[in-house]
């Protein structure tokens, strides 16, 4: 009870969530930027409407292998690639949940401190309090529904 | 009436009297390096969930093939490329010196919060240049041609 009402035990956690985000975010950072086969951004600039990014010959590759020689390399199936084997897909989703938490509870926790400091009423500290972990928990919801449903 | 004195210019002198208690109020808000440091970090960390927010929201278009197509092909238009470098320079930033708080906080390296400061600033500039060149590559080659820029650790 102490522990809740300081707050100690968050502030606390804000600091351990901001460690594991930096691995976490290298990680993801690697997977949809920089990594050949899987990522879904390119290096390239697309201004036709309609116009597809043009995926690297790992990207196409691995799509072909995986959806057979005429599956097209769109930027859904380069992504599906990584959900396509069972057990990744079980690592990868384990990953994005993890990630979509601790991403969410450092975010807006950092939010609320930053609005604690401008909001002097303490009703209005309540009602942006509870806007606010609605809100999370809303985006919590919503992005644990595409994770697990990708590639479904 | 103002009198010039070598340490307190004409200007801040006819003033001083009135202002003391402003000045001393603003004293406090002067912004230095941590006081800057501080600031952006506020900034950037309310910018990053502004980004959270439409990412994840964003990212319910991965339901359905055609949508999550169209999402990708617009983030590959010039303007999100330049929010990509912005969101990576924001990240970059915020991580490097969330990583100084944490080793200020839990290892007490404020003795040493100096070089620390130095360390990381180099660290974050590699980070933007080296994560960042993928959008600064990707617009070179629309503004000045394919193969005008060089691909380097792509």
């Amino acid at each position: 009870m102490a522990a809740s009402k300081s707050n100690a035990l968050n502030w606390f956690l804000h600091r351990i969530t901001g460690t594991f985000l930096i691995f976490m975010l290298i990680t993801h950072f690697w997977v949809q930027h920089y990594d050949h086969q899987v990522a879904s951004v390119t290096h390239e600039v697309v201004t036709e409407k309609g116009q597809m990014p043009e995926y690297p010959e790992a990207a196409k590759e691995g799509v072909k292998a995986r959806f057979g020689p005429d599956a097209e390399v769109t930027p859904y199936q380069v992504v599906m690639q990584r959900l396509a084997d069972p057990v990744y897909a079980v690592l990868w989703k384990g990953f994005n949940i993890l990630f979509l938490i601790v991403a969410l509870h450092h975010g807006f926790y950092g939010l609320n401190n930053v609005m604690t400091d401008y909001i002097r009423n303490p009703m209005g500290r309540l009602v942006a309090r509870s806007l606010s972990w609605t809100v999370a928990l809303g985006l919590f919801i919503i992005g644990l529904y595409s994770v697990i449903t990708a590639g479904w | 009436m103002a009198v010039d004195t070598q340490d307190r210019p004409t200007a801040t002198a006819s003033e001083s009297s009135t202002t003391a208690r402003q000045e001393s109020r603003f004293q406090r808000y002067r912004v230095r390096t941590g006081m800057f440091a501080w600031l952006m970090h506020r900034l950037t960390g309310v910018g990053l969930v502004v980004y959270l927010i439409i990412h994840i929201w964003g990212l319910t278009s991965l339901t359905d093939p055609e949508t999550f197509n169209a999402l990708i092909a617009k983030y590959h238009s010039p303007i999100f490329k330049v929010g990509e470098f912005a969101l990576l320079v924001a990240v970059a930033y915020h991580a490097m010196n969330g990583l100084r708080i944490v080793l200020i906080d839990f290892l007490g390296w404020s003795p040493k919060q100096k070089r620390l400061f130095v360390t990381l600033g180099a660290v974050t500039a590699i980070i933007i240049l080296v994560g960042g060149w993928p959008s600064i590559y990707s617009l070179g080659e629309w503004i000045f041609g394919p193969g005008s820029m060089p691909s380097l650790f792509l």
